[in-house]
């Protein structure tokens, strides 16, 4: 098992926690009042404090005492939640992960920070700044017993344990042991105080014990020994030569620390996530989803041969593995899918900053947050969200005053959903602000030499131009080259999760830019088709219903390449051709109709074979040039059956629908 | 089978580290997330000793220790709570609810040997 | 990287694993190979480059098939009893990945004495020079050493490759 370094779980847990703590700061800007979150933000930065105390980050843990006591009558509810007490806390939190991150840098910041909310939390008050929060090696000295050295001396030891001292965990003998670590010690027991047999109480000790003891420690030491037992016990320390006046023990002295901080927080759990978790390495999830796959697959074979076999027991385990290597692959799958709202939840700062920094009244609207995507796409998801929404904050949202000129509300909304479609999630950025301008993007696109200034382009064509690279060369910031900026990096990253990226745009009536994703799961259920002697995958997810070819389409090149589905014309592509498969054409063809989003697509194939479980492998590299196919499998019999990249077919479908359209209507004009 | 120190801490970081000096030493662990996750944890498994935070989502510290010293599998396991502050009435509540020993965050390795020794043994 | 066999260096042999390709031996270093199959179902990639046009399960690993002799413009009979799969690794553009070739049949490992390999000839050889490391000799026979490396970086073993199809 692989060990990570307590301090990158540090960094980790302090990433975690800030963010937990910016939720809640945000959340208080809206609910101002909800006790629940104060809690929640105190928790965090209490947690940071302690642990970053731990690992050495002193100027954390310093600021954040600084912090939690300006932030005190908050907590008190003596101040009230304020915007500009958000807009403090939010900088603190920065500031906290700037120490993190780079120590020693920042410190000097932080006192800006401090004043600006003592200003705020006490305007009428002294802001009774605190004992300055010392990382002290002052612990417990019995933690760390001095080694300071003393004049040879004896002592006396008496005590007797409280009556609840073993129940408690109080052990004698490792007291015993503790002292004889001092020096030489006797160590004499009366029995006198043990009651008779029928009255003992097997969990109290009865025994008063003796020890003389000889060292050349201080009589510190001694005391240690019982630091933590004092409570209630019977405890007397005397020199042999010449008697030392015993001092009540006292508690504080052993962990007299520099640190006073507030009062205890008997915090329940409010605000926090409920359930327990583990931190799993994702490369070992990775390793888990490969064994899982191996499994699925061997268990194919086995169902294989069970079904050739006339073995009932054979048969009756097959059916046991099939369900156990169903579940635990649903299982396994279930772990690596995290729901998209973890993702969501930063953007609220993005979009709180944003709406500061440029003037605007934004409404930020999340829908869809229990979405789930595997956890690797939504990581590589955040960089081109947090794109697109800052530039339909940026650039798309009009300034207020031209907003309700236009007659729309002063406050703009963005807003960002997921939903699922079929084997695809669709992420959604919708804002109501000014849409593209598609004037603008034409002459931008001509001026950059994309297009030809005669070239007639529907609006959906012009709108694609922001994608192309060259497009964001513009030099000149404006409203439209903003859109520009990075969208081809956009575009690249959606493209390299085998992902798409559609654009819609009304003049006046916002921006719509949607992600379709893959859910890219490692295990899918597939269709198993045959197109002359290949067998093939079809994810199932994305079929919608297989039927016949009619038989006037099936000797091909007849011109008629669609298909009437209950009443919609569906385009179809015969895989034998796009396969150039060199077999002879099949009587009673199938089509498999397929979607990707909202399109469909026919797929025609010499035969259906039937549904298996599909461990998807990616191909190599040198097959990375390689269309129509997303990876690969293997089948029960072990070969391997390519798997159809559906999305890429039904836009190759539709793209050669309305090529042949065009070419209709060019034969009909 | 060993018995373990189970390490209560909201904390990951400081689990781990906790956790780590332990295992270090020659002691078996056991970790837990919260008192909640602490007392399913402690009353389920042979238990040597318990290092246990104070300020804990779900189940503070406190009322952790209270919890599992009202379970009759607590008898004779010492509790070692962890507390950011010097606070008396914090510590005070936590003796009072059966704790054995305290650590005061920051502390370092060998202290934390230093005391688990004491009341758990070698 | 897993083809550096340095040709004309003193006293380095080269252990390689030797395989006939129609009527030419070839060697592959033998630190590379990692296991021989006998002929297993390959599928076919439709609209690949006909070079690695195939897939084969290699124990429930997807590796790519590629056949030599399609580069160095051999006849292509269909495999028969003595037909191999020579798997190999390779480092294709820093990433060491897993690849199979076809073999007409394997020969054995052997030592090529280093003094014995030499650069291939720019001119007058039949195959691309940029395909072939260096040419040993054993005995009375010449030993194509391939430049595994080249033939398999991405993008470059395809459409330029004169087909003869016998």
């Amino acid at each position: 098992m692989t060990v990570m370094d307590p301090r990158d779980v540090f960094h980790q847990e302090a990433r975690e926690l800030l963010d937990q703590l910016e939720e809640a700061l945000l959340d208080l800007g809206t609910s101002s009042d909800d006790r629940d979150l104060v809690d929640c933000a105190f928790r965090a930065l209490h947690t940071i404090k302690g642990s970053g105390a731990m690992f050495g980050f002193d100027e954390v843990a310093g600021f954040v005492h600084e912090f939690e006591t300006a932030f005190d009558r908050v907590r008190k509810g003596s101040v009230a939640v304020s915007p500009p007490l958000v807009q403090v806390a939010l900088a603190a939190k920065d500031h906290i992960a700037r120490l993190i991150a780079e120590p020693g840098l920042h410190a000097a910041d932080g006192e800006t920070i401090l004043k600006k909310l003592r200003a705020i939390v006490s305007s009428d008050e002294d802001s009774g700044r605190s004992d300055s929060f010392a990382p002290a090696d002052a612990q417990a000295s019995a933690a760390e017993p001095s080694r300071v050295q003393s004049p040879l001396q004896t002592w006396r030891v008496k005590f007797r344990l409280a009556e609840n001292a073993l129940v408690l965990g109080a052990n004698p003998v490792l007291l015993l042991n503790e002292l004889r670590e001092l020096g030489p010690c006797e160590v004499s027991v009366a029995v006198d105080a043990v009651p008779p047999l029928e009255s003992i109480d097997s969990e109290v000790c009865y025994l008063d014990w003796e020890v003389v003891v000889s060292t050349d420690r201080p009589r510190q030491a001694i005391d240690d020994v019982f630091i933590f037992i004092a409570d209630g016990m019977e405890l007397s320390i005397e020199t042999l030569a010449g008697t030392v006046a015993e001092s009540p023990r006292d508690d504080k002295a052993a962990t007299t620390k520099a640190v006073d901080v507030d009062k205890p927080r008997d915090s329940t759990g409010a605000g926090a996530k409920g359930g327990t978790s583990v931190r799993v390495a994702a490369e070992r999830l990775d390793e888990l989803m490969d064994r899982v796959g191996e499994l699925v697959i061997a268990q194919a074979r086995l169902s294989q041969l069970a079904v050739a076999s006339d073995d009932g027991n054979l048969k009756n385990v097959a059916e046991e593995m099939e369900r156990l290597a169903s579940s635990l692959r649903d299982t396994t799958m279930g772990i690596r899918m995290v729901p998209i709202g973890s993702l969501f939840g930063r953007f609220r700062r993005l979009v709180h900053d944003l709406s500061h920094d440029l003037d605007k009244e934004v409404d930020f609207v999340t829908a869809g947050e229990d979405t789930e995507l595997d956890k690797t796409v939504i990581e590589r998801l955040a960089d081109p969200l947090v794109h697109l929404i800052r530039n339909s904050i940026d650039h798309g949202l009009e300034v207020p005053s031209r907003r309700i000129a236009a007659g729309k509300a002063a406050r703009g909304q963005v807003r960002l959903s997921a939903v699922h479609t079929g084997s695809e999630v669709a992420i959604s950025i919708v804002d109501d602000g000014a849409g593209l301008d598609a004037d603008r993007i034409r002459a931008k696109a001509e001026e950059a030499g994309l297009i030809a200034p005669d070239a007639k382009l529907a609006d959906h064509d012009l709108f694609q131009m922001v994608f192309h690279p060259g497009f964001s060369t513009a030099k000149e910031i404006t409203a439209l080259s903003g859109r520009g900026v990075g969208m081809d990096v956009v575009k690249r990253t959606i493209e390299g999760l085998r992902g798409r990226i559609d654009l819609g745009s009304r003049p006046s009536g916002g921006t719509t830019v949607t992600l379709r994703l893959p859910l890219t799961l490692a295990i899918i259920e597939g269709m198993l088709v045959r197109v002359g002697q290949g067998r093939y995958s079809i994810p199932l997810s994305a079929v919608e219903e297989c039927v016949e070819l009619p038989r006037d389409a099936e000797a091909g090149n007849s011109g008629r390449n669609f298909l009437n589905i209950r009443g919609h014309l569906v385009p179809f592509l015969r895989l034998r051709e796009l396969f150039k498969t060199r077999t002879a054409i099949e009587p009673h063809q199938k089509v498999v109709i397929v979607s990707a989003g909202e399109s469909r697509v026919g797929l025609v194939v010499d035969q259906v074979i039937g549904n298996s479980q599909t461990v998807i492998k990616s191909l190599s590299k040198l097959h990375a040039d390689v269309e129509n196919f997303s990876g690969a499998t293997i089948l029960g019999d072990g070969t391997v059956a390519l798997i159809l990249d559906v999305a890429h077919l039904v836009s190759f479908g539709q793209e050669f629908e309305s090529r042949l359209r065009d070419e209709r209507i060019g034969r009909a004009a | 089978m060993s018995k373990s120190v189970l390490v209560v801490d909201d904390s990951a970081s400081i689990r781990q580290m906790v956790s780590l000096t332990l295992s270090g030493a020659g002691y078996a662990t056991l970790e837990a997330i919260d008192g909640e996750d602490g007392y399913a944890k402690a009353t389920a498994n042979p238990i040597r000793a318990v290092v246990t935070d104070l300020n804990m989502p779900r189940m503070n510290g406190i009322e952790f220790i209270r919890k599992f010293r009202a379970h009759p599998s607590s008898t004779g396991v010492p509790i070692i709570f962890l507390t950011t502050e010097s606070d008396e009435d914090m510590k005070r509540q936590a003796k009072e609810a059966g704790a054995t020993a305290w650590m005061v965050k920051p502390f370092k390795q060998d202290q934390l040997l230093a005391v688990i020794k004491k009341v758990a043994g070698p | 990287m897993r083809t550096g066999i340095h040709p004309g260096h003193a006293g380095r042999a080269m252990t390689a694993l030797t395989l006939r390709l129609q009527d030419e031996v070839f060697a592959i270093d033998a630190e590379s190979v990692r296991e021989i199959l006998d002929v297993v179902p390959i599928t076919e990639v439709p609209n690949a480059n006909a070079f690695v046009g195939g897939l084969i399960n290699v124990r429930g690993r997807i590796v790519p098939l590629a056949d030599l002799r399609l580069l160095f413009g051999m006849d292509r009979p269909p495999p028969d009893v003595n037909t191999r799969i020579v798997v190999i690794e390779i480092d294709l553009d820093g990433e060491p990945t897993i690849v199979a070739v076809l073999a007409d049949r394997v020969h054995d490992v052997s030592e090529i004495e280093a003094a014995t390999i030499e650069q291939a000839p720019k001119i007058g050889m039949r195959w691309r020079p940029k395909y072939v490391h260096g040419i040993g000799k054993r005995g009375d026979e010449f030993i194509i050493i391939p430049e595994m490396g080249r033939i398999f970086a991405t993008g470059d073993a395809g459409p330029s490759v004169s087909q003869k199809r016998g």
